[in-house]
C-alpha cells in the first residue's frame, strides 16, 4: 500500500496545503490570511511553511505595501502535484477498506509464491 | 507506516473542511470590497438627498451606475478566474435596480422617504437569504440592516436623510471591514 506524503502528513502542514490548493495556479496568499484559514499561531506556521519550503512545496515572498512588510505564501506546482498524490494516497486506503480486510491484506503483503 | 483507514478518511474531513473556510474568507473578502464600495456611495448619495431634496432622482442616477462601474471592477479583480463575473455582477445589481424602479411604479405615488426605503429593504432581505443558505455573517448583516431601517423609517423621520447616511451606509463600511476578519 503507497504510504501517503509524510511532510505534508501532519495536521498544521496538511491545512496548509490543502488551504493553498484552493488558489488557483500562481495566486498569492497573504501570510496573516493564511494564519486565519489554518487557525494557528505565528511562529507555529512560519515553522511549517519554512519545512514546506524547504520541501519546494511552497514558495515564500517577502516585500512591502507600501511601508508594511508584507508576506505571501503560494503552492508550487511540485507542491500541487504533491498534494494531489496525498489525496489519491487517501482515497486508495479508503477504497482497499471498502473492498474488505481480505483485498487490504493481499495489497499490504504482496503474494510471492503466485 | 500508511495510516489506518479511519486516519485517512479524518485528513480527507480536514482538508473539506479547509477548502470551505478558505472559500469563505475569500467570498467574505470579495464581499468586504463591495460593502466599503456601496457603504460610501450611500453615505455620499443619502447625504446630498438630505441637502438636495429636489434632485432625488438625479443624484441617485448618478451615483448608481458609477458605484455599479466601479464594483464590477472590484468583482473582476476578487473573481478574475470565474467566467462572466463582470457582467454576472451588472445583472444582479442591475436586477436591484430594476426592481426598485418597478415597485416605484407600482406603488405610486410614494414619498421619498419610503422610496428610499425600497431598496435598501431588498439587499437586506438579500443578505438574509444568503446568510441562511451560505455563510452565517450575512445573515447577520441582513437582520441588523432590516433593524436599523425599520428603526430609522419609524422613529428617526425628521433625521431620515441623515439617519440612512450614517447609520445604513455607515453599516456597510463598518460590516466591510468586519469581514476582512475571519
Amino acid at each position: 500500500m503507497e504510504t501517503p506524503n509524510e511532510i505534508i502528513h501532519q495536521p498544521i502542514r496538511l491545512k496548509i496545503m490543502a488551504a493553498l490548493n484552493t488558489l488557483a495556479t500562481g495566486q498569492w496568499l497573504e501570510f496573516v490570511s493564511l494564519k486565519s484559514i489554518v487557525d494557528t499561531t505565528d511562529g507555529n506556521l512560519g515553522a511549517h511553511l519554512s519545512t514546506l519550503e524547504s520541501a519546494e512545496y511552497v514558495l515564500i515572498k517577502k516585500d512591502f505595501a507600501g511601508k508594511k512588510p508584507r508576506t505571501r505564501v503560494c503552492l508550487s506546482p511540485r507542491g500541487r502535484e504533491a498534494f494531489a498524490g496525498y489525496v489519491a494516497a487517501l482515497h486508495a486506503i479508503l477504497a482497499l477498506e471498502t473492498l474488505g480486510p481480505d483485498v487490504s491484506s493481499t495489497h499490504a503483503t504482496p503474494n510471492n509464491n503466485r | 507506516m500508511p495510516p489506518s483507514a479511519e486516519e485517512a478518511a479524518q485528513a480527507l474531513r480536514e482538508i473539506a473542511n479547509i477548502k470551505a473556510r478558505a472559500a469563505g474568507f475569500q467570498d467574505y473578502r470579495a464581499e468586504s470590497d463591495q460593502l466599503l464600495l456601496w457603504g460610501v456611495a450611500h453615505v455620499i448619495g443619502f447625504m446630498l438627498s438630505g441637502l438636495f431634496p429636489a434632485l432625488i432622482l438625479l443624484i441617485w442616477v448618478v451615483v448608481v451606475p458609477i458605484s455599479m462601474g466601479a464594483g464590477m471592477l472590484l468583482a473582476r479583480r476578487a473573481g478574475a478566474e470565474i467566467p462572466g463575473i463582470g457582467w454576472r455582477y451588472l445583472i444582479l445589481i442591475g436586477a436591484i435596480f430594476v426592481f426598485t424602479i418597478l415597485i416605484h411604479i407600482v406603488m405610486w405615488p410614494l414619498a421619498s422617504e419610503q422610496g428610499a426605503m425600497v431598496a435598501p429593504l431588498f439587499v437586506s432581505a438579500l443578505y438574509v437569504m444568503r446568510g441562511v443558505q451560505l455563510r452565517p455573517r450575512y445573515l447577520f448583516i441582513g437582520c441588523w440592516l432590516v433593524m436599523l431601517l425599520m428603526l430609522g423609517f419609524l422613529f428617526f423621520k425628521p433625521v431620515f436623510w441623515w439617519w440612512m447616511a450614517v447609520v445604513y451606509g455607515g453599516s456597510f463600511i463598518a460590516f466591510g471591514c468586519w469581514l476582512r476578519r475571519l
